[in-house]
């Protein structure tokens, strides 16, 4: 019977066999190979038997099942195969079984790695070229887009309106800013909005913006609905849905 | 506006080889800087033919402006921005390419960050996870996004920013150069005002030393290769687990400061026609 053995750094955690019914791994207690680490989801992957082929199957976890260090879906397995998740790795076992079919429904070959793939710098540059090549294939849910904006409440600029889609925006009076001031004595760069991967932030420039009434020195994040006053303009960062 | 630039790169107190590359073309004021990856040396090819491939794309456009681009481009970017996201875009395909024709260097792939200045416009290009920095105002400002799994994490709400420093899978990137043979590269550009501090750095920076200490490196020095050099000692200190690169670039006023113009004045004893002194 085919088997499925948890190792963590090269040691055994736990051996299940693989029978007529799926084996579930995830982090999640009720799983039949639970995986202790946050970087693996509740119920994070599968194997079972389909038309006597031993089959992987990712249940959309967050952050996927490699097999061989190749980011997979749904592939089926060889004996001796490696199934990564998280920090753990699982060795198959599939000998004394019903004969392995030669299509894999993988699309290219992994190279091979002996080792666990955890915290190797080397193994996990190699991994990240697989997740690389996987690229744009990554099984991420389409984001609740939401447009940052910022509506002109009062003072003189060249737009009513702005999405913010650089990483910088420069509100001012310079040509090349995207908030667009106009009038005497205005600064060539008042203000300046940064996208950070969490959040917007609004940070000083030659002039201390306030938010929401109060005066802010250094960056800080932007919520929906604040209200920006600086050099005689107000505006209104909303997220637009 | 004068622009001094300078850089350095480190190996680091772990690895034995140095994948990170680096170019500054003081003719162009183009700046690159490439992190490599791949098995035996294929990681330092892969880095070098990155920067080598923008430098040269860069300079043949100069000589023929109607030199072929390559990959998309916005309709509003500047002629610059267009030909380095297309520099870029050709670096992957050279990449890519060399891969297919050598069966060793297979897996091998690269980051890229590159800017380039022209008057007060700077124009980025990028794909991977090092990084671009504007320190103004006394504040680090993030030019770039990493395209890595974690930081996708962070940008869809999964992660914590401090819970992504922590993760075991920073090294896993979504986009680099070389993995497949057409790439979507991130540009834009941005105006630069008299003091500001272009920082180009690899994750072997901004993974051992906090966006502060980075911060006030750039402030306590004012040479920038010595900046850089400060950088690297700092990312060091801190264990140097990967090769480190920083390349700093300083916007400088060119006309007199407020300072010496009131020096000249008093020279002179001409104070009759004050405007505050220049730009």
């Amino acid at each position: 019977m085919a088997k499925l053995s948890l190792m963590f750094e090269n040691k055994l955690v736990k051996e299940v066999p693989v029978g007529g019914r799926p084996v579930g791994i995830g982090r999640s207690p009720d799983n039949d190979l639970p995986v202790d680490n946050l970087a693996v989801s509740n119920y994070h992957a599968r194997v079972y038997f389909e038309a006597g082929r031993l089959v992987v199957e990712d249940l959309d976890s967050l952050n996927g099942t490699f097999v061989n260090d190749l980011r997979v879906e749904r592939a089926t397995l060889h004996d001796g195969d490696r199934i990564h998740i998280g920090k753990h790795h699982i060795k198959v076992d599939a000998t004394g079984d019903a004969p392995v079919p030669v299509d894999t429904g993988r699309k290219t070959t992994a190279p091979r790695i002996d080792e666990t793939m955890v915290l190797d710098t080397k193994v996990r540059r190699e991994m990240l070229q697989q997740a690389a090549a996987m690229g744009e294939s990554m099984q991420f849910a389409a984001n609740r887009m939401k447009v940052p904006t910022l509506i002109v409440l009062s003072g003189k600029t060249d737009q009513k309106e702005y999405v913010l889609t650089n990483k910088l925006t420069v509100i001012g009076k310079s040509p090349m800013a995207t908030v667009r001031m106009s009038g005497w004595f205005k600064p060539k760069m008042a203000a300046q909005i940064n996208q950070r991967d969490d959040g917007y932030y609004i940070g000083p420039g030659d002039k201390t913006p306030n938010v929401n009434g109060v005066p802010i020195p250094g960056p800080v994040r932007l919520a929906d609905g604040d209200l920006i006053e600086v050099s005689g303009v107000r505006l209104n960062f909303i997220f637009r849905e | 506006m004068r622009i001094v630039s300078g850089g350095k790169t480190d190996v680091g107190r772990v690895r034995s080889n140095n994948e990170d590359c680096f170019r500054i073309v003081d003719s162009l004021n183009l700046f690159i800087l490439s992190d490599g990856m791949g098995g035996e040396a294929h990681g330092e090819i892969a880095s070098a033919l990155a920067v080598e491939t923008v430098v040269k794309h860069c300079l043949e456009a100069e000589n023929n402006p109607a030199a072929p681009i390559y990959g998309e481009t916005k309709a509003g970017w500047s002629d610059r921005t267009k030909r380095l996201s297309s520099a870029v875009y050709l670096a992957n395909r050279k990449i890519f390419e060399s891969a297919e024709t050598y069966p060793e260097q297979r897996g091998m792939g690269a980051t890229l960050t590159a800017a380039w200045i022209e008057d007060d416009k700077l124009s980025i290009a990028h794909v991977g996870d090092s990084r671009a920095y504007l320190l103004r105002t006394g504040g680090l400002q993030q030019l770039t996004s990493d395209h890595s799994l974690v930081a996708e994490q962070v940008r869809r709400g999964v992660l914590t920013p401090a819970e992504a420093e922590r993760s075991d899978m920073q090294s896993v990137l979504l986009r680099a150069l070389g993995a497949q043979q057409k790439i979507e590269v991130d540009a834009e550009e941005q105006p630069l005002f008299s003091g500001d501090i272009l920082l180009l750095c690899s994750d072997g920076l901004t993974r051992m030393v906090t966006e502060p200490e980075i911060a006030g490196a750039l402030q306590s020095e004012v040479d920038p290769e010595r900046a850089a050099e400060k950088l690297i000692n700092l990312a060091n200190e801190n264990g140097g687990a990967d090769n480190v690169t920083a390349v700093v670039v300083r916007m400088e006023s060119v006309s007199k400061s407020w300072f010496s113009w009131l020096r000249r004045g008093a020279r002179k004893h001409a104070g009759s026609n004050g405007s505050a002194g220049g730009k």
